[in-house]
């Protein structure tokens, strides 16, 4: 980069980060949505140095979620540096986009000299982010107890909600994979959902959803994390046998939650921690 | 027709979409028209060049605010009218009616959008549904997209950075200006300013870059008279003889392509058809420039990227001074690279009405006139100073003067929808 100087106009104000941060407590666990714009060149161009791969187009480097236990200190935090740190690095895992090898096939000819793949890495930003344990005990192994739906079907007074994008890319306009956290207080519990929609047209779709459920009154935190995947066509397909109308089709496709359901589960972990 | 023109363009500024057969009899004129230009317009500046709109209809109007509004403004689009955004329909109509009644002032040129392929996943297929009913509309359009030229090619820009031109909002007197101050502005390459006109940015032209053009005599000051093109007044003339004329500026959507290294063959493209999924048409809508060297792939599997190398041969060779191009999402609203040899022009205030960024616009001043194209006789004649060509021999054409204008989003209010605010539900 050669600009002739550094651009620093006053948007967001300095004081934005603290603004924008939302909290709520509630017996004992204190609950934060961090909103704000997306990153600017510089900060864009420290990560990309720090991470070691380009970050999505769309990068809310400063927006966070985070649940603080008080007490003890125990603290978890969903932020976009440390989910992009879990995405592959190297050439292994690397998707091409429906048109590929139409593409390579007509180029093969006419530029032999032109074969390098710029810094190949996972560049549909698929991470397996689970959130990180900023301060206290870390989440163990523990498959005897699910999230219990069944509470959290009941209609509770929601006290606090919020949605929080931490980042997405257009995918060059192959599709799109966003990282996006949502989470809702009750009186008595909450429920974080950090999802994953991954969708390469014409190819695959991933979701990968962690949950974090917290019971206030006992102390205890829930992680389960679940991969789902299927080729591109075969949820389509899904989709029209569930009913849908043709018109509906791209739509639904754009909407993980209209989708989640009929894509099979790869893998499924269930961890959990009681605080203090 | 002038008449129901103006009608249809009051309409649509208010975002009210104008009735289907009303659309298609703009498409068609389009059409009539687009066909006659080449693959490469040519625009003659002063000119403000734009980048990505997506749709976002009442940026759009913002951003005639801010950039002043059609006919009084030249202006150029660089693609990606449609798409992502709610008013993809009410956008695109507009710029399409404000080409057909001022053509000169109005140039559109075609982003990887304006396709079939693209729309129908990206929302305008949708949105055309949802507002008429009928997919009619939406193929009226995909027909014009066809006809978008690739690229265009602004000549006449100055080097010089002349005084902010007073717009709609202009608060500033022009009545104060010194001879002072137009003494700096001629050493100024980049300048930015905020929606309201405001000076946020100056940056003076780099010692030794570009010819050293701009240095105009203190004691001409006062007179606007500008004399000889770079290349004439470089070559070592005394003092008073100084160019103002810049190298001609490339615009196109995406950027480079490895199969076409002269504008010429731009020229020569078969453009009137859906955008292709390889070949140089589509390179030139897709490609992106990377700080790598060479041409490079990318890792989708499909694309090139493209470095500094390029753009300067590429450059040099086309007797163009700078590449402008949009396609990519630029926090900052615009983004030089390659040592200012090429940048990234967006003009989507808060992306998707979430992303908070800025946009910019980029104004390009025009060099004086004709009459002042012609050298002043003390140098450089020799080199056929009146063509580009005469820049050839040169390191590098020095690049015009830039005025970006940054501006945010439009208020929510003039949205006609509510903001965003979450509403919770009951999910698991």
């Amino acid at each position: 980069m050669s600009f002739n100087g550094p651009i620093d106009e006053s948007y967001p104000t300095p004081t934005a980060a603290d603004q924008a941060t939302l909290s709520h407590t509630r017996k004992g666990f204190k609950i934060s949505a961090r909103k704000l714009p997306i990153s600017k060149s510089g900060p864009i161009d420290k990560m990309t140095e720090k991470l070691g791969i380009p970050v999505p187009e769309m990068i809310f480097g400063d927006n966070m979620v985070s649940i603080e236990h008080l007490e003890s200190g125990w603290h978890l935090e969903f932020n976009a540096f440390d989910a992009l740190d879990r995405v592959d690095k190297t050439d292994k895992n690397m998707l091409k986009v429906a048109y590929s090898s139409e593409w390579t096939k007509s180029r093969e000819n006419t530029h032999d000299g032109i074969k390098e793949v710029v810094k190949p890495f996972d560049w549909s930003y698929s991470t397996d982010y689970k959130g990180t344990v900023v301060k206290g005990k870390d989440f163990t192994e523990d498959e005897s107890e699910p999230i219990p739906i069944a509470l959290l079907k009941r209609q509770d007074p929601i006290l606090f909600f919020e949605e929080v994008v931490l980042y997405e890319s257009e995918l060059d306009d192959n599709g799109v994979s966003i990282l996006s956290c949502k989470l809702r207080v009750m009186p008595n519990r909450m429920l974080l959902l950090c999802r994953l929609f991954m969708r390469l047209d014409d190819v695959l779709v991933r979701i990968r959803d962690t949950r974090i459920y917290v019971d206030f009154d006992t102390g205890k935190v829930i992680r389960d994390y679940t991969e789902r995947e299927d080729a591109f066509d075969k949820v389509k397909k899904s989709l029209v046998f569930s009913g849908k109308l043709p018109n509906d089709l791209t739509i639904a496709m754009r909407d993980p939650n209209q989708i989640a359901h009929l894509i099979p589960e790869v893998k499924h972990t269930l961890e959990s921690l009681v605080v203090p | 027709m002038v008449k129901d023109l103006d009608k249809a363009i009051a309409q649509l500024r208010a975002c009210r979409p104008i009735p289907e057969a009303q659309v298609r009899e703009l498409c068609h004129k389009a059409r009539e028209l687009l066909i006659e230009e080449g693959n490469v317009v040519t625009v003659t500046a002063p000119v403000t060049i734009c980048g990505d709109i997506h749709g976002q209809f009442h940026d759009l109007m913002e951003l005639f605010r801010v950039g002043g509004d059609v006919p009084d403004t030249n202006y150029l689009f660089m693609g990606d009218f449609v798409d992502r955004g709610f008013y993809s329909l009410e956008s695109f109509l507009l710029l399409l009616c404000l080409k057909v009644r001022y053509p000169d002032r109005m140039t559109l040129i075609r982003g990887n959008h304006e396709s079939r392929q693209i729309t129908t996943v990206y929302g305008f297929y949708d949105e055309c549904l949802r507002k008429y009913g009928s997919a009619n509309v939406w193929r009226y359009c995909c027909e014009v997209f066809d006809y978008l030229a690739l690229g265009a090619i602004v000549l006449g820009a100055s080097s010089n950075l002349q005084p902010a031109s007073e717009t709609s909002t202009g608060t500033q007197s022009k009545n104060n200006v010194t001879s002072t101050r137009e003494y700096n502005e001629a050493d100024i390459e980049i300048e930015v300013l905020n929606a309201e006109g405001d000076i946020l940015h100056r940056f003076p032209r780099k010692k030794g870059q570009a010819n050293n053009v701009i240095q105009r005599s203190p004691n001409k000051s006062s007179s606007p008279v500008k004399t000889g093109p770079p290349g004439s007044g470089a070559s070592g003339s005394s003092g008073g003889s100084v160019g103002n004329s810049s190298g001609a500026v490339l615009c196109v959507h995406g950027g480079l392509s490895p199969l076409i290294d002269t504008v010429d063959k731009i020229r020569l493209l078969d453009r009137k058809q859906e955008v292709p999924h390889e070949g140089a048409m589509c390179d030139l809508l897709w490609s992106d420039p990377d700080e790598i060297e060479g041409w490079g792939l990318s890792p989708r599997g499909a694309g090139f990227l493209f470095g500094a190398d390029i753009v300067t041969t590429f450059n040099h060779n086309n007797d163009l001074s700078m590449i402008a191009r949009a396609h990519q999402l630029v926090m900052e609203g615009f983004k030089e690279m390659f040592d200012n040899s090429i940048v990234t022009v967006w003009s989507a205030p808060n992306y998707c009405y979430r992303c908070g960024n800025v946009a910019a616009i980029l104004e390009l001043g025009e060099d004086g006139g004709v009459e002042n194209l012609r050298s002043n006789g003390d140098a450089g004649r020799s080199n056929g100073a009146s063509s580009v060509l005469a820049f050839r021999d040169k390191e590098r054409v020095p690049g015009p003067a830039r005025r970006y204008r940054v501006f945010q989003a439009a208020p929510q209010d003039s949205r006609g929808m509510p903001a965003k605010k979450p509403v919770a539900d009951y999910f698991l």
